[in-house]
């Protein structure tokens, strides 16, 4: 028995050493402040949160824990939300238009009001991309080959139910013409599909088309006006084709954080927001940055909200 | 010259002492169920972003590389996979420990992780753009027929029953398919639990099946936790090297195998293992070794993880497109830091990227060293350990493992319930080892032939696309050859046999000979394959509400399920087959008093907090386990081992990992 106590207290401190070896570097973990983010490392949602997070610590002198709660396509971080301290120490990521399709569909949990959104930092617009050497060298080229065969042209994305299924099916109700939308489980599998030819396109995001460089074209973006990084790429509506479209991202807290805690939060991010560095580092990457702050949340809401659904029941996804 | 500069960039003290340093860091994280390399990589990111990108990046390989070979300690020792990679050396890892041989196990994992290590990082170095271009050469079809090759191994993972194997592997690609589905959308099989939203996840579920049935039987028994005989713990470094040398054609595959499985951005190191590892039994010439404590097992699985890690840079790197989910972690690390990775990055930013890999190779290599010291001390305190001592301390850790994959109760309830009813299943003679091939190949089986369905119907191309690409066709003759091979070479053998005078009934193996003649009715099997039969039943029928791309998978699995059951439950009746071992008849009561008290702790935990349920699980579990007469010393010793175990762990987990452990309400409610 003594020998055993020996070993395990051995072992244990053996654990420790090992450990304290990685915490060395940490700084203390005092006054943190915990970012959830509802899908796997490496996503969109996960690169803008590592890029705000030295911004927020040298703003706010609080640590940043970034944690990963996947599933679902979001669905169960948003519906673990309202349980998580609301002491203003957690916020987690929200995208638009999951927090509005999902819970409409089924119950998935959560429902969009549930969700108390303190501030709307960025959009990803929409592009249909194709691979650099793809004989649709214009988004016409892609639509008269659509009209020649109907669902023959086939378009991968990330996932059912989601931005880019959405935005496929707008795709085709507003040009008439019929592709096939394949969903994959994320963006990067569906972008290397495209480029692996196993589809002719990619319904994806401006972020994963400048990502790829020269080996992928993108023949169209869902904004008002051409990005400013890619003044030749057109947009869909100078096409003719009335499509605005992407994900919206920002930051939710648990209902029950104080109306203070919640403003204080809402102005860290604007604050963030106009941090050069930042914007230098989302704008290179094909993010488009707003300023939804908490007081203009409300309405942004009710006016998405509005959107999504007439456009989701447009294209039969809502019954 | 960029090389030369690399290498020498890669070779100052600061690098070197972030590979060792990563390197140790990793293997522990990687020996404890629960936190998984990606765990162990994304915990360190934050830190990395400080630092220069090249370092931040050896020291994330590191880390990464370590954490993916710490994965086999607790496969080898504890039956339970570290990390989903070492899926495969459970297999015949277990069984080498079981019969005294765990130390020489883990320095075998040692050598082949350092092999497949090296392997796959030269290939990162050497071949990293045409194996990238063959990443995406590979499309859905091509995933749904690797799937289906890591799926014929259930027959040899089946234990000598491959229809009761069968309703295993359904099992598992059933279990895969609860929550939301990627295709169709549909919210499949939660019964409106939150909790299964998210599906099954496989590392709760890996430690459920895994561990909970050792942790039962264990109490069960009268046996120590593995049989020694009188061996003391050594590296047996020359007698590993001996084995390894002997043994080289397996270990260039496997890690061959691990590297381009590793390449593929929807596979991963689990798949890889696995593959590798079907493979190596294959071409074995004592296949019927495998699964019972055959080195060359450990040594296929090990090498082909570990050679993932450098593969799975290759599309990271190149294409910008992670190939494992730990680089998905790295690859956001990279973002931040500013490196573009993408097609660009090995020209413009080349002196970062060489330095990385050959930090990499330097961090493999140190693990050598690493790996054999820290592999010799874990095995000695896991033999030293006295059951009564045993059996709580593992219950501990796949509680706070479990608890610390997302931070809350969910998976440690999935991770009970499935092993719960991994135990019960193993007992009437389904193995564990099919279901959790199920569960992690499901996703790619489903997605795959749904996306290939869809693309070929859109192509107007639907048997071409499943039937004649070239890389499709490779791999449905590798698994028709794993599936038909060893019934060959057996009817081969009996016919050569048969043509010798001797009666071929004679070759048949002695035990179903036995069976036989005895042909007596299993009932317990029969129940437990007519309560899955039921479940697959529900199933198919719950399958009409879903839409029409997400209820193919389940109606095909579910139909196949049904049938299996009921053969099952018709040869149970009839007394042919292998007999199942039943319900331990003498310690029952022991068993479920475990069962019990590992229900209370968990039901417990988050009221109580994480130190008081555990301190008091910890002490119930030891009172289970213990057979000794209790004295008030002994008592005394596992109140206090407990408190410092507990106590040491929730430092670790709390503190070092940042997991927001429960502190209770209890607690500071007696304490205000």
């Amino acid at each position: 028995m003594q020998r055993f106590v020996r070993h395990s207290f051995r072992r244990t401190l053996a654990i420790i050493a090992a450990g304290t070896a990685l915490a060395s570097a940490a700084p203390a973990l005092a006054q943190s402040l915990t970012y959830v983010i509802p899908f796997p490392a490496g996503g969109e949602s996960d690169v803008t949160a590592r890029i705000q997070e030295p911004v927020i610590r040298q703003l706010s002198g609080k640590d940043v824990v970034v944690q990963y709660k996947t599933g679902a396509g979001g669905a169960t971080a948003w519906a673990s939300l309202n349980k998580l301290p609301a002491d203003g120490s957690t916020v987690m990521g929200i995208n638009l238009p999951h927090i509005i399709l999902q819970p409409i569909q089924q119950d998935v949990g959560y429902k969009t009001d549930d969700i108390v959104n303190v501030f709307i930092f960025q959009l990803t617009p929409d592009a249909i991309v194709v691979p650099a050497d793809s004989p649709f060298k214009s988004l016409k080229d892609l639509i008269a080959a659509a009209k020649a065969k109907p669902g023959a042209i086939t378009m991968s994305g990330s996932g059912t139910h989601t931005g880019p299924h959405l935005s496929a099916a707008t795709f085709n109700s507003l040009t008439g013409v019929k592709t096939t939308y394949v969903p994959f489980n994320g963006t990067a599998p569906s972008v290397a599909a495209m480029m692996g030819k196993q589809v002719d396109a990619a319904m994806t995001f401006t972020t994963a088309a400048i990502q790829q460089g020269d080996k992928v074209r993108m023949l169209a973006v869902a904004l008002d006006k051409r990005l400013a990084s890619h003044p030749d790429v057109p947009t869909f509506k100078e096409l003719g084709i009335d499509m605005v479209s992407g994900v919206y991202r920002g930051v939710a807290v648990p209902k029950a954080t104080p109306e203070a805690k919640r403003k204080e939060l809402s102005d860290l991010f604007a604050k963030v927001n106009q941090d050069s560095g930042y914007r230098k580092k989302m704008t290179d990457g094909g993010f488009v940055i707003t300023d939804i702050g908490y007081d203009k949340v409300p309405a942004f809401m009710a006016q998405q909200k509005t959107s999504f659904e007439a456009a989701a029941r447009e294209v039969g996804l809502i019954k | 010259m960029l090389l030369l500069d690399s290498l020498i960039a890669a070779l100052a003290p600061t690098n070197l002492l972030l590979a060792l340093g990563g390197v140790i860091a990793g293997t522990v994280v990687g020996a404890l169920p629960g936190l998984t390399a990606t765990m162990a990589v994304a915990v360190l990111v934050p830190f990395t972003f400080a630092m220069q990108p090249a370092p931040a990046l050896v020291l994330l390989g590191a880390i990464y590389t370590g954490a993916i070979y710490g994965g086999a300690y607790s496969a080898v020792l504890l039956n339970t996979p570290g990390t989903p990679s070492a899926i495969a050396t459970t297999f015949d890892g277990f069984p080498m420990a079981k019969r005294g041989d765990g130390d020489l196990a883990i320095t075998l994992a040692c050598l082949a992780s350092v092999v497949g290590g090296l392997v796959g990082a030269l290939s990162l170095l050497l071949f990293a753009p045409p194996l990238a271009d063959f990443a995406l050469a590979f499309g859905p079809i091509e995933y749904f027929w690797l799937a289906v090759l890591g799926l014929t191994l259930v027959a040899a993972l089946s234990e000598g029953d491959s229809l009761k194997g069968l309703v295993g592997a359904c099992a598992g690609l059933m279990l895969s398919m609860v929550g939301s589905a990627v295709i169709g959308g549909d919210i499949r099989y939660t019964m409106g639990s939150s909790i299964l939203l998210g599906g099954i996840g496989v590392v709760p579920a890996l430690i459920g099946l895994f561990c909970i049935p050792v942790l039962i039987d264990l109490v069960a028994s009268r046996d120590e936790h593995l049989e020694l005989d009188g061996k003391v713990a050594g590296f047996r470094l020359r007698e590993a090297l001996r084995i390894a040398l002997a043994d080289k054609v397996n270990l260039a595959r496997s890690s061959v195998i691990g590297t381009i499985i590793g390449v593929l951005p929807g596979a991963g190191g689990s798949i890889a293992a696995l593959v590798a590892y079907s493979e190596a039994r294959r071409a074995s010439k004592s296949r019927d070794s495998f699964g019972r404590g055959n080195p060359s097992g450990v040594i296929a699985s090990e090498s082909a993880n570990n050679a993932t890690v450098g593969g799975g840079f290759i599309p990271t790197l190149v294409l910008g497109i992670p190939g494992t989910p730990a680089d998905a972690v790295v690859l956001g690390a990279l973002l931040v830091q500013g490196v573009k990775t993408g097609p660009s990055l090995f020209n413009e930013q080349g002196s970062i990227v060489y330095t990385f890999i050959f930090g990499l190779l330097i961090a493999t290599v140190l693990m050598l060293p690493v790996g054999l010291v820290l592999g010799r001390y874990a095995y000695r305190s896991i033999i030293a350990v006295p059951k009564a001592m045993l059996v709580p301390a593992i219950a501990f850790l796949t509680v706070i493992g479990s608890y610390a994959i997302q931070g809350n109760m969910d998976d440690v309830i999935v991770m009970f319930g499935t092993g719960l009813i991994g135990w019960l299943m193993s007992r009437f003679g389904f193995p564990p080892a099919p279901i959790v091939l199920g569960l992690i190949l499901g996703p790619l089986a489903e997605q795959g032939f749904v996306q290939a369905w869809m693309i070929g119907s859109a192509t107007g191309n639907l048997v071409g696309m499943f039937f004649f690409r070239p890389i499709s066709l490779a791999i449905m003759a590798v698994a028709a050859l794993t599936l038909l091979y060893p019934t060959w070479t057996r009817r081969r053998e009996r016919q050569r046999l048969a043509g010798g005078g001797a009666d071929a009934a004679n070759t048949a193996p002695a035990a179903s000979t036995a069976a036989t003649v005895a042909r007596v009715p299993d009932h317990g099997a029969a129940v437990v394959a007519a309560l899955l039969a039921a479940v697959a039943a529900f199933a198919l029928w719950y399958a009409n509400a879903f839409s029409m791309f997400g209820s193919v998978f389940p109606r095909t699995i579910g139909a196949a399920m049904l049938l299996a059951c009921f053969g099952v439950v018709v040869r149970s009746l009839r007394g042919s087959g292998k007999r199942s071992p039943g319900l331990p008849p003498h310690d029952l009561a022991r068993s479920l008093l475990l069962v019990g008290a590992m229900a209370l702790w968990i039901a417990v935990l988050d009221d109580a907090g994480m130190l008081l349920a555990s301190c008091a699980g910890f002490v119930a579990l030891a009172l289970c386990a213990d057979r000794e007469r209790l004295t008030a010393r002994r008592l005394v010793a596992f109140c206090a081992a407990g408190i410092v175990l507990v106590a040491a762990f929730a430092l670790l987990f709390g503190r070092l990992l940042g997991v927001r452990l429960p502190a209770g309400s209890i607690m500071p409610a007696l304490l205000s």
